[in-house]
This record gives C-alpha cells, structure tokens and sequence, in this order.
C-alpha cells in the first residue's frame, strides 16, 4: 500500500512545520496550509487521502471547513483535532463526515496511527465505490 | 492561571470577617426595626385609646358630678317642701278648728281633748293644744304640761299673733323650759277674740327632717334666721345652739356649697374660701374632706334647710365607675403594650428567617456563580495552553526523530536526550489532564438527561476502581438498598461524581496499611429523593479544609497527584441535577460523603424535555 498523501490545516505555523517534518520523515507527501479557505484552495489543485483538520481556526473554523471539504472530495478522510475537552464538538465532526477526532494536545504516535486508519477506511471506501 | 486562583481564594478569609460585620449590622437593623415597629404600634393604638379614655373619663366624672350636685340640690327642695307643707298644714288644721269651733263649745276640757284628738289621728304632731283668751291667760290646755295658769299676754308671739293672724314660731323654750316651738291662730268672732294654740311635738319635727338625711355621713338640720338651730344636728352642736357657719355664707333662696378645706374652688363666691376657713375654725369639718352643703329657705316660717353629706360619699359611686373604666383603660393598654411586642418579636423572628434563607440562597448562588464564572476562566486558558502543549510535543518528536538519525552523537547522550524527551511528554501529557479536566469542570450539564439507576452507576464505578483500592488494601463493602426509582440524569456525569468520590476515598487511606470504604444506598420517602453515602475510614479531612473541599483548585493532595477540581466538579454535577451533596468528617477516623438526588414523579413538570423525548423514543 502507498502512503497516504496528507494535508494539515492548522492555525499554528509552530505545529504544521513539526508534523510536515515529522510526517516527510516519515515518507509521507504532506502539505500543510494555516487556514480554511487555503485548504479549500489546495484541495482544489492537489488530491490528498487524509486531512489533519484543527477545529479551532481564526476565519472559517474547522467544522466549516470540514463540511465545504467533504462537500469538494467526499472520499477524503478527515481527522479533527479538537481542543475542547467534551465529546459534544468531536461527536458533531463525526456525524459531518469526519473520520475521527483527537484532542490535543494528541502524542504524535496516536495520530499517526488515526491517521493509517483513516487510510485504510479510504481505501476500502474507494474500492466498494469502485465496484 | 494559579496566580489568579490564589488571588481570587486569598479573599475568602477577608471575605467571612466582612459576613461576621455584616451579621451584626443585620442585628442592629432588626433591634432597630423592633423598636420602630413597636413605637408605631404604640403610637397607633395606646396614645389614641390614653386620650379617648382620658377625655372621657373626664367628660364623665364632670357630667355626672353635676347630675349629683343636680340630685342633691332637688333633694333639698322637694324636703323643703315637704317640712314646708308639713307646718303649712298644722297652721290649717288649727285655723279650721278655731274657725269651726265656738270659744264656749272649745273651752270645755273634754271637747278641747277630742279636738286635740282628732287632729293626732294621723300622726302626733301636736305635743299639746291650747285656748288663750284676749288677755292672754290659758281657758282651756289639753297636754303634758300644767300651763293653765300661766300669763302669754307678754311673750313675743302672742303679740305677733294679735298682729298677723297666724303665727309660726322660732324653737323656745318658754314656761316649760324645753324647746318647742307653737303655731298660733287668732280668732275673732263678733268682738271676742281668742288664740288656738298647738304645739308641734319636736320629735315629730326632727324625724320629718331626718328622712332627707343621706348615707353615712349626711346630716340634715334647720336653722333659723339667726342661725340656730332648729333641729338637733346629727354630729355636733343641738337644738336651740347656735350654728357655727356664719349666716350670711347662706345667700338666696337656695344653694350648694362645696367645701373644700385644702384649695378654694374658683367657681364659688369669695366668701365660701371665709367660710370654709370658719368651718375649720369652729371644727364643723370633722375630717378635713370636702363636704358638700346644701341649703333652702322655707317661706314660713323663715327656716332654712340644710343637708350636708361628705363629698366622698356622694361621689363614691361615680368614684368606683370611674376607678374601674381607668383601670380597665390602663389593663388594656398594657395588654396592647404586651401583644404588640410579642407580634413585633415575632414578625421579626419571621423576617429574620426569611433572610437567613435568602442569605442561604445567595450564599449557594455566590458559590455556583463563583464556579461558572472560574469555569469560563479555566475553560479559555485550557483551551489557550493546549495549542502550545501541541506544539511542544510534535517539537520533542521531531528531536527524538533528529536524535535517533544522527549518528555522530555518542550513546549515552543519545540516550539521556531521549529519557529527557520521553519526561517532555510526560509533563505535557500532564498539563493536558489538567487542561481536560478544567475543560470538563467548565462544561455545562451536557443535554443528555436519562433515567439512570443509581446502583448500577455506582457497581460500574466500584468495578472500575476495585483493582486499585485492592493494591491499596482498601476493602470497598456495598450496601444497596434494591429497586431504587430511577433519576433523571447524565450516566456518565452521575459516574464521575462516584469516581471522584471513590477516588478521594482510597487515596485518603494512603499510608495506611489497611481500610475500608462503606457504599449505600437508600430511598429517602420524606424528600422524595435517593440518598447515596460513600464512607471511609481513611487519614479524615481538618476543620479547616472541611469548609473549603468543594472550592475548585483546592488540594491536600500533593502537587502533580490531584488537580483539586474533582470535589468542585462533582458538587457542580450534583447541584444541577438539583441534589445536593454535603460531607462529615473526622480527622483520623474517616470521612464520609452523602449525596441527595431528588426523585421525579412522572407527573411533574420538572423533567427536562429531552429525556421526555428520550422515553417516547424507547417507547416507539
């Protein structure tokens, strides 16, 4: 199986420049833009299998953004990282389409777990709509 | 964030000295407010009711003084009359009786005897009759004196007599040394002129007058012009003596006096204060209390009639009635007096307990809006840390990531880096279960209300924890009372309530080598409501910290084992369900949790509506 391609959106420079060295390291091709509509734009010319989604943005918030991404590629997986310490705000992700949710601050092996499963549902999502 | 925790706990202590000042400002406001309300009670009913009671006792004692004054004067009058009449009618007994009577048919001693008694038939008013003749020698007598020889033709009322007619004369004493007093007729027939003369039995007299006498202390008596007596007076002085008021105090027809031997009363002439002085000096006055003095003048003869009576006496009735109404005045008033202070101490106790309550509800608002309001704090800086911790922890990776690749680095620094890394993480991973748990203590109730049974919350909780309490040698024992009614409730938030208080309980036997923790249940029936209490026999909490483990940040545990939220969360939890949770506590011998949940009847109204939902959704 190819590794996933990944896209992070994320407010934070600090942090999306950690995880897109962590991630390259990793052989992972990942992007990494710092708000919504960029992530809009970006998905637009490039095709990623998983979203790294920060809930909490300044301009159009995760859920939002969220909701427009799924509407653009509907295959796409997209993991939420939620600040918040109650369920409510993740369990409103998931039933927008995410695949999942993470608090943050989440242990970089958690999410690169999230995010193989993620792939995998994806793949598996593709290949019955495929059939 | 602690920084502003502490500053904002700091204040507590200051904040009871203010409560302490408060409550005896509320003590002073409420004796204040007892006075007030007194006073006006007071001034509303008893001044009024004083004044009424007042004018009229008043009104009345001077009303009905003179109705007795009136009384009195009437008395004097119609007695008056009657003495006057009395003489009037002997005058004209006597008249008939010359003027019916021949002198011949009258001087025979046996006709003049049947004369004398006819006119005593109805009473003995004639001490003796007489016929006198022109010269003024007795012809005829029918009596108990021997006056037949005796010579009137010098004595004072045969002359008056021969000049008037008719004569009614002064007491005397005459030929028979007694005093007496006569009625004389003339008569003249052709030129023969002769006298019928009677006199009237004193005694007779004095019992006439003596039936106008009042009471006790009244005394009635006659006198003449020149003030002597007529009658015997009941206490001093008697008959022909002369009375010691001096005459001329006597003015008119008829009067009252009153005398009054200490003040000189303004509404009587100048001369009553005289005789009142005289009265004194002769020692009429037998006490020195006012007497009242009452005085007519007969026509004929000039007599006068004078009844006295004790002042004290006359008005002893009105003086009883009015003594009563007083009394009976003042009783009141002081039974106003009386219930008007215990209504006023009792609408104080009243009002006093009302704002105990309010305070009790203010003091319970204070400490849930305090909670609200270092939520929404603590759930903004959480939020604020996390994106940080985040930070921090992809940066650890990437150096883990550098390290692990690099191979020029020797092993034993490679090695300490990575220990140094894995206690990075560690401590954000610690940061972050503060940041959760701050988060979970500033979240709202959650909207997901159900019907949760108690005893199965509490038998998973006890599941989860009983590895733990067993590594500490705590042993848990249940005691749960069956089919409870089932409340109305988060599942998860009910369960994080008893493992907060699970929690606290074993680590509260820490180095202790054994222990245990007592869980029950019951349904309370007087508050409609589930009763859990979590006992253990664990290290106890201080007085002073007793008071303040429901305070969010506040902890004996020490730092990094306990966030101090787990109390403050749970009180929260419990106090939006509407429960309430209080602790007891002995230091060193255990402490103990009881927690109320209110039971919903079905039929109330209180159920929130999801859970409403909730229960036709199973339904269907």
């Amino acid at each position: 199986m190819r590794k996933p391609r990944l896209l992070i959106v994320d407010d934070e420079i600090p942090f999306t420049a950690n995880l897109l060295k962590l991630l390259s390291r990793r052989g992972y091709e990942v992007s990494a833009v710092n708000d919504g509509y960029s992530a809009l734009r970006i998905v637009e010319e490039e095709e990623f299998d998983v979203v790294i989604l920060d809930q909490k943005m300044p301009g159009m918030d995760g859920v939002t953004t969220l909701k427009e991404l799924k509407k653009k590629r509907p295959h796409m997986e997209v993991i939420l990282l939620t600040g918040r310490g109650s369920i409510e705000s993740g369990i409103q992700g998931l039933q927008l389409g995410a695949f999942n949710y993470v608090m943050k601050p989440v242990p970089f092996p958690e999410l690169l777990e999230q995010i193989v499963h993620a792939y995998e549902r994806k793949v598996i999502e593709e290949e019955r709509s495929q059939e | 964030m602690f920084g502003v925790g502490g500053l904002m706990f700091g204040q507590t202590k200051p904040a009871k000295g203010v409560n302490l000042q408060a409550s005896d400002l509320h003590t002073r406001s409420y004796t204040k407010l007892l006075r007030k309300f007194i006073l006006v009670s007071v001034t509303c009913s008893v001044l009024p009711l004083l004044l009424v009671g007042w004018i009229s006792y008043l009104y009345y004692s001077q009303f009905s003084r003179s109705r007795m004054v009136d009384h009195f004067r009437r008395n004097v009058e119609y007695n008056r009359r009657i003495v006057e009449s009395f003489l009037e009618e002997r005058a004209s007994d006597l008249r008939l009786v010359a003027s019916t009577h021949s002198l011949g048919f009258l001087t025979d001693s046996s006709n003049l005897r049947e004369t004398f008694h006819i006119l005593n038939r109805e009473g003995s008013y004639f001490a003796d009759l007489g016929v006198i003749g022109e010269a003024g020698k007795h012809v005829a007598y029918v009596g108990s004196y021997d006056l037949m020889d005796k010579d009137y033709s010098v004595t004072f009322w045969f002359k008056e007599v021969m000049v008037k007619g008719v004569y009614i004369s002064d007491m005397f004493e005459g030929y028979r040394k007694t005093p007496h007093f006569i009625i004389a007729v003339l008569c003249s027939k052709g030129d023969t002129n002769w006298i019928l003369r009677g006199t009237i039995d004193t005694e007779f007299l004095s019992s006439l007058v003596e039936t106008a006498r009042l009471g006790q202390t009244g005394e009635v008596f006659l006198v003449n012009r020149e003030g002597v007596y007529q009658t015997s007076p009941r206490f001093k002085g008697k008959i022909m003596d002369k009375m010691p008021l001096p005459m001329e105090s006597f003015t008119g027809e008829s009067g009252i006096i009153i005398t009054d031997p200490i003040r000189s009363m303004g509404s009587v002439a100048p001369e009553i204060g005289t005789l009142i002085s005289d009265l004194l000096k002769y020692g009429v006055m037998q006490s020195r209390s006012q007497q009242i003095v009452a005085y007519s003048w007969l026509k004929d003869p000039e007599w006068m009639l004078v009844v006295k009576q004790d002042f004290s006496e006359v008005f002893e009735d009105i003086n009883h009635v009015n003594m009563a109404i007083l009394v009976l005045l003042h009783i009141s008033i002081l039974a106003i007096l009386i219930v008007s202070v215990f209504t006023a101490r009792y609408m104080i106790k009243a009002i006093k307990k009302r704002d105990q309550e309010a305070e009790g509800l203010n003091r319970q608002l204070m400490q849930t809006s305090k909670l609200a309001s270092i939520g929404e704090l603590a759930a903004g800086v959480a939020h604020e840390i996390n994106n940080p911790l985040a930070v921090i922890l992809t940066e650890s990776q990437v150096m883990r990531d550098i390290t692990e690749e690099e191979q020029s680095v020797d092993g034993n620094f490679k090695e300490e880096l990575v220990q140094s890394l894995s206690q990075v993480d560690a401590q954000v991973q610690r940061c972050s279960h503060i940041t959760q748990n701050l988060l979970r203590f500033s979240r709202r109730m959650s909207a997901s209300s159900q019907f949760v049974d108690v005893n199965v919350a509490l038998k998973n909780v006890v599941g989860l924890l009983e590895k733990r309490a067993n590594t500490c040698g705590v042993q848990i024992s249940l005691d749960f009372q069956e089919k409870l009614p089932e409340i109305c409730t988060d599942p998860f938030e009910l369960e994080q309530v008893f493992l907060n208080l699970i929690n606290n309980a074993i680590d509260a036997h820490e180095g202790r080598p054994y222990g245990s923790i007592h869980i029950a249940t019951r349904f309370d029936s007087t508050r409609n409501g589930l009763v859990a209490t979590v006992a253990d026999t664990g290290s106890g909490i201080s007085d002073e910290d007793i008071e303040r483990v429901f305070d969010p940040f506040y902890t004996t545990k020490p730092v990094g084992q306990g966030t101090g939220l787990g109390l403050s969360i749970s009180y929260s939890i419990v106090r939006h369900m509407g429960g309430e949770i209080s602790v007891r506590s002995e230091v060193g011998k255990g402490t103990e949790f009881t927690l109320f949940f209110p039971c919903l009847d079905t039929e109330q109204s209180g159920i929130p509506e999801d859970s409403k939902k909730d229960k036709l959704d199973k339904k269907s």
